[in-house]
């Protein structure tokens, strides 16, 4: 239960070390001689955060319920939530991971809608389901690594470079594509998105693994440790001995693959690979991923916040349209949400030392 | 006479026009602190990144232990037992103290985290070091400038060094935190540690180090057993001339405190 582990954290984060000298130097024997078990804490102001978007998402259950107490609280509509959070839920989890290590990826749209095209075009669908899987897997990547490689290697700003790889990609899936959907022939492929275990659908158990796999290399391993050092100081974890540029692209190919793995999903929900998918992904990914506490200069931030975040976006979504809204006032209270929740950061920011 | 650990003799080193270090002599003893000292562009710096292995001699000789040894890059000085902790201290403020401690050489039980091992290891390094930080789990950016310099030199200690080099401790340190560090160098020596400090503070100097090796423009100027030199000797070497802008002030002031005196 990485939340409600998480949460704990966050509370004896809080706790002041006692004010008195021979007390703290005593807390220090006695913590030196029986460590507990818990988690690394990576700034309390993030799990706090973390706490506030739960009650934000309690809040909007409220007011779902209240005002549209027939559909909201229902399982088939907050199975529809999750479904819809999917998709973007996965791309958000590789946005984490490059935004904590000092980046930023402007092209996971395009990257979608690459491989979303590459992997339906009739001579990938000729090698069947293990084809079309392996090569938008690929072709995620692979753009990934383009990125990467740039930012890293040729020293380009990663606002650039992403940019330009969100046109170019997106020209490169017009390209292939005719500007025309392909529709998926190959059933097994379809099955994907259709496929449900115990009523939930299979795309929701893709987010939760690529979710749990993403918070245990985020958190417990040496990858993840080094992704928030390199966010924090990249010239230290350098003279620490870390291979910043090959683990900044890397970042950059994680969160590439997170696009292919989102390309399947995507692909699967329509029937049809286009090089019109996944548009302003990179937006709502960043907006996520920016509410959930994690901090857009890198080395700061929490998958359990960016979750959060993807699940405020997609509940706001789904209340207007059950209370026959329109998109154009969904966007305008998107657009406040995402403003109130940076005041909130630079104010957590200015009481933390 | 022990052999020293770290021993450099003759080491020049050019960068372009500018002669950095021409055949300048350095030796450290286990369990001795040796100040490195001299003015701007002396050459201390240019001196530390050759033993670091960061900017190597163009000629000389370095032995370790009695033994000439070739260091090239900063892995070779790592490797002989060399640790270097620079002025920037070059922690991350975003993690926490163990994290810091272990960054880039991280423990690891199964492909995940040893963070109980980690934490106990930082725990028993800084008690036995006498650090007092409020927990080893708060994010350095959360400590005093003092703590934090502490965490960067016990750092360097994790690769078990025969050889510390530290660039400039005290110098952005208040008084209280500057005895800390001193408090903290002195121990490194009671471990039976070469430590080599530079440093422009002579008063840390005389405080805690044994001997003081003075360059200027790249030569030796001096080398002075800090019990038996007077500062007056030091900062003449540093200089390269008895009357200096420091012994004119200090005559100046002496006067006017006679002056007064006159007065009264």
């Amino acid at each position: 239960m990485p939340v409600l582990a998480s949460l704990r954290t966050g509370m004896s984060g809080q706790r002041r070390p006692p004010a008195d000298e021979h007390t703290r130097v005593e807390a220090a024997a006695a913590e030196a001689a029986q460590p507990q078990r818990r988690l690394v804490l990576l700034g309390a102001a993030g799990e706090a955060r973390s706490l506030g978007l739960i009650g934000v998402l309690v809040l909007l259950g409220i007011v779902g319920a209240v005002t549209a107490p027939a559909s909201f609280l229902t399982t088939s509509n907050l199975v529809n939530i999750l479904t819809t959070a999917s998709v973007i839920g996965v791309v958000t989890v590789g946005m984490t991971f490059v935004i904590i290590g000092g980046g930023i990826d402007l092209s996971v749209g395009a990257m979608i809608a690459l491989a979303s095209v590459w992997s339906t075009t009739l001579a990938t669908q000729s090698h069947g389901l293990g084809g079309m899987l392996f090569s938008a897997l690929l072709v995620g990547a692979g753009a990934g690594l383009v990125n990467g490689i740039l930012i890293s290697y040729g020293r380009l700003v990663p606002f650039i470079v992403t940019l330009a790889m969100l046109v170019s990609a997106r020209g490169l899936a017009e390209q292939l594509s005719n500007r025309r959907s392909q529709i998926v022939e190959v059933p097994s492929f379809a099955d994907i998105a259709l496929t449900r275990v115990l009523g939930v659908p299979m795309l929701v158990y893709i987010l939760a693994a690529v979710c749990v796999v993403g918070w245990l290399v985020l958190n417990r391993t040496t990858f993840g440790r080094r992704t928030f050092a390199i966010g924090g100081n990249p010239e230290a974890a350098r003279l620490a001995g870390i291979d910043v540029k090959r683990h900044t692209t890397l970042l950059y190919v994680l969160s590439g693959l997170c696009c292919g793995i989102a390309a399947i999903m995507l692909t699967a929900q329509t029937n049809t690979g286009a090089s019109t998918h996944g548009q302003l992904y990179e937006l709502d990914a960043i907006a996520a991923v920016i509410i959930g506490g994690t901090l857009l200069s890198g080395g700061r931030g929490s998958l359990v916040g960016s979750l959060l975040g993807v699940g405020v976006f997609t509940t706001i979504t789904n209340l207007f349209i059950l209370n026959n809204l329109s998109t154009p006032i969904q966007n305008i209270a998107k657009g406040a949400i995402i403003v109130a929740a940076v005041l909130l950061q630079l104010r957590s920011r200015a009481a933390s030392p | 006479m022990t052999t020293p650990v770290l021993s450099l003799s003759g080491v020049s080193k050019r960068f372009g026009a500018v002669q950095a270090l021409s055949e300048a002599e350095l030796e450290v003893n286990p369990g001795e602190v040796v100040a490195l000292v001299g003015d701007n562009g002396a050459g201390k710096s240019t001196l530390v990144k050759v033993i670091a292995g960061v900017n190597p001699a163009d000629s000389g000789e370095i032995r370790w232990e009695g033994r000439p040894v070739a260091i090239s890059k900063p892995h070779d000085a790592t490797a002989l037992g060399i640790a270097t902790v620079y002025q920037d201290l070059s922690l991350c403020d975003n993690l926490d103290v163990v994290a810091n401690l272990f960054l880039g050489n991280e423990t690891i039980r199964f492909q995940v985290l040893d963070e109980i091992g980690m934490e106990r290891h930082a725990s028993e390094l800084l008690h036995s070091l006498s650090v007092r930080i409020p927990s080893v789990r708060v994010p350095v950016a959360a400590l005093s400038g003092g703590q934090r310099q502490s965490v960067a030199i016990a750092r360097s200690l994790l690769g078990e060094p025969k050889v510390v080099m530290l660039d400039e401790p005290t110098a952005a340190l208040g008084v209280a935190q500057t005895a800390q560090v001193l408090d903290l160098i002195e121990r490194l020596r009671d471990r039976g540690l070469g430590v080599i400090l530079i440093s422009h503070n002579l008063a840390d100097v005389k405080a805690v180090a044994d001997r003081a090796v003075v360059l200027r423009l790249g030569r030796n100027a001096g080398d002075f057993r800090i019990g038996e030199a007077t500062q007056e000797e030091i900062v003449q070497a540093i200089t390269g001339a008895s009357d200096n802008a420091v012994s004119r002030r200090r005559a100046r002031t002496a006067d006017a405190v006679s002056l007064t005196e006159v007065d009264k």
